[in-house]
């Protein structure tokens, strides 16, 4: 059977633009950088992206692209090809246990994007124009309250199915009908309306004039005002690195599917430089610029700093609708804040997804039909675990092992595999083949020694600061202890369940040969 | 805002604005050939 390829160029730069520009960049990027020391921290955030994000963007694409052209488009079976070792294809799964694991929660908090921008439109949270006020409805939706704005989750329940469709109908229609035409359409709407959004917040300058400290400037001053010293505690460039990470959807297995519907010649390089480059517009300049000046702007510096520390959801789903309401035509601008963000959310989330049921095609050889009917029905499932439980901490447990942990972990192997294992020479002849640009020497150097120590780094740090407390669930109060343990175990399901499945398709016989479909 | 972090603003923009002139000149010049 011949493997689908993209139909343009432009058309796969956006859909990887779209994989990598997501919630984080407009969420958890300001909050990032106003909580680790501001303008300072844009300069481990910068380092990170050169000696992290883009070598890792970059092997990525040439191992997805390499993999896809001998018919093994995901972590397991590429894996096996660069590293002709019988383990090697389960250390590959990986690279299917994380992008479907954050999937399974992903799809949750993008529900909830899309149910914002409907109460936006039609103004259901109007008149709640206090934090305590919109923190109850946002409960009151979540489920986790009844108040005089909700009666049970029903409406959330209603929203979060009707996100599982669109990405389900995305899927089905595969890589050129679905996921390309999706962001084709999207990736500019969602530009749009963040530069529109970028716009309406610069020229706010000071909402009321009796309180000068509430500029948008001051604001601005939150996310760029460099406190230095910050550069001496190693949390702050681990935040940067952990930011890149999230922000570029690398570690996540996912790029490489997308890779893998590319010819052999086609170009990575630049491919992977117009991805970057499109998502930092997106987060160093959108993201930057939208939600914590606005918040300053209309709440002032102390009130806003508490925002920041409540963390990304408080900031979109708390502070930013009692925003709108003070501003005209707040509910277009409430609507398109809450689109946006749905958009970046389900262009990100098919990515997700598409690993999975790549693995379905290639490895067991299941029509596109069946491998996303199967996949869809698990997650679902699965997410109802999320919106039920999310009280108990479940999402927190699964975003630490797979989107903070499990991601550094599998871009450690999988650029150790590359260059250590495969080759150097190899691995550099695979990114630069068929480039549109000149890709720097150096970065040969950076992917062989400085990348995997960083990342080396980033590890043990976190096992030693983080990791035994969270396995330990210091923090986790008694009650909610058994939720957490089924998240763990849920986690440990799904791994078992891949290296099952590739055990079955080893055993037909489907990673001893390489199947060209070129 | 301070003084150093409108410094920092216009260093972060041009960053970035550079990198995105940089890639999307090559690709549509590439694209259209």
């Amino acid at each position: 059977m011949e493997r689908e390829r993209w139909g343009t160029k432009i058309g796969l730069i956006l859909a990887l633009a779209g994989n990598a520009v997501g919630l984080g960049n407009f969420l958890r990027f300001p909050v990032q950088a106003a909580g680790n020391g501001g303008g300072a921290f844009m300069i481990p955030y910068f380092i990170a992206l050169i000696l992290v994000g883009i070598p890792l963007m970059w092997t990525e694409l040439a191992m997805g692209r390499f993999g896809g052209n001998q018919g093994h488009g995901t972590m397991p079976g590429i894996f096996q090809l660069l590293w002709r070792h019988p383990a090697a294809k389960y250390f590959g799964v990986i690279g299917l246990l994380l992008p479907i694991t954050i999937f399974i929660y992903y799809v949750v908090v993008e529900s909830w994007t899309l149910g914002f921008s409907f109460f936006s439109l039609i103004g259901k949270y109007n008149g709640a124009t206090t934090q305590e006020a919109m923190g109850g409805f946002l409960q009151g939706y979540q489920g986790i309250a009844r108040n005089s704005y909700f009666n049970g989750i029903y409406w959330a329940y209603f929203f979060f199915i009707a996100t599982a469709a669109v990405n389900y109908l995305v899927l089905r229609r595969g890589i050129r009908g679905g996921i390309e035409k999706l962001a084709n359409i999207g990736m500019p709407l969602l530009i749009v309306m963040a530069i529109i959004l970028v716009v309406r917040v610069l020229t706010l300058g000071t909402p009321d004039p009796s309180k000068p400290d509430q500029s948008v400037l001051n604001g601005l001053g939150f996310i760029w005002n460099p406190d230095l010293g910050a550069l001496r505690n190693p949390k702050v460039w681990l935040a940067a690195a952990g930011q890149i990470f999230f922000t570029l959807s690398v570690g996540f297995g996912a790029i490489q599917a997308y890779a893998s519907y590319l010819g052999k010649n086609d170009d990575v390089a630049l491919a992977g430089i117009a991805t970057v480059s499109t998502n930092e517009f997106c987060e160093v300049i959108c993201g930057g610029t939208i939600a914590i000046p606005i918040a300053c702007a209309f709440f002032g510096i102390a009130a806003t700093q508490a925002i920041a520390q409540g963390g990304s959801f408080n900031l979109a789903f708390q502070s930013m609708p009692i925003v709108f309401q003070h501003l005209p035509l707040g509910n277009i601008f409430g609507f398109m804040w809450f689109f946006l963000l749905f958009i970046a959310g389900v262009t990100s989330s098919v990515a997700l997804a598409l690993p999975a049921v790549t693995f379905f095609m290639d490895e067991l050889g299941w029509t596109r039909k069946k491998a996303v009917n199967v996949i869809s029905i698990f997650t679902f499932a699965a997410s109802n675990l999320v919106i039920f439980f999310l009280v108990h901490g479940f999402m927190d447990e699964l975003d630490f092992w797979a989107g903070t942990f499990g991601v550094v972990l599998l871009a450690l192997i999988e650029i150790v595999v590359f260059f250590w294992v495969f080759g150097k020479e190899k691995a550099w002849e695979e990114i630069t083949r068929g480039a549109e640009m000149k890709v720097p020497p150096v970065f040969k150097f950076i992917m062989k020694y400085v990348t995997p120590l960083f990342l080396v780094t980033i590890l043990a740090f976190w096992a030693k600061t983080d990791m035994i407390k969270v396995l330990r669930m210091e923090a986790v109060s008694p009650e909610n202890r058994p939720y957490v343990w089924g998240a763990r175990v849920l986690m440990l399901a799904i791994l078992a369940g891949f290296a099952i499945l590739v055990a079955i398709a080893s055993r037909r016989g489907g990673f001893s040969k390489e199947r060209n479909t070129a | 805002m301070t003084t150093s972090g409108y410094i920092f603003l216009v260093i972060g923009w041009g960053i970035v604005l550079g990198l995105v002139t940089f890639a999307m000149t090559r690709l549509f010049r590439r694209t259209k050939r």
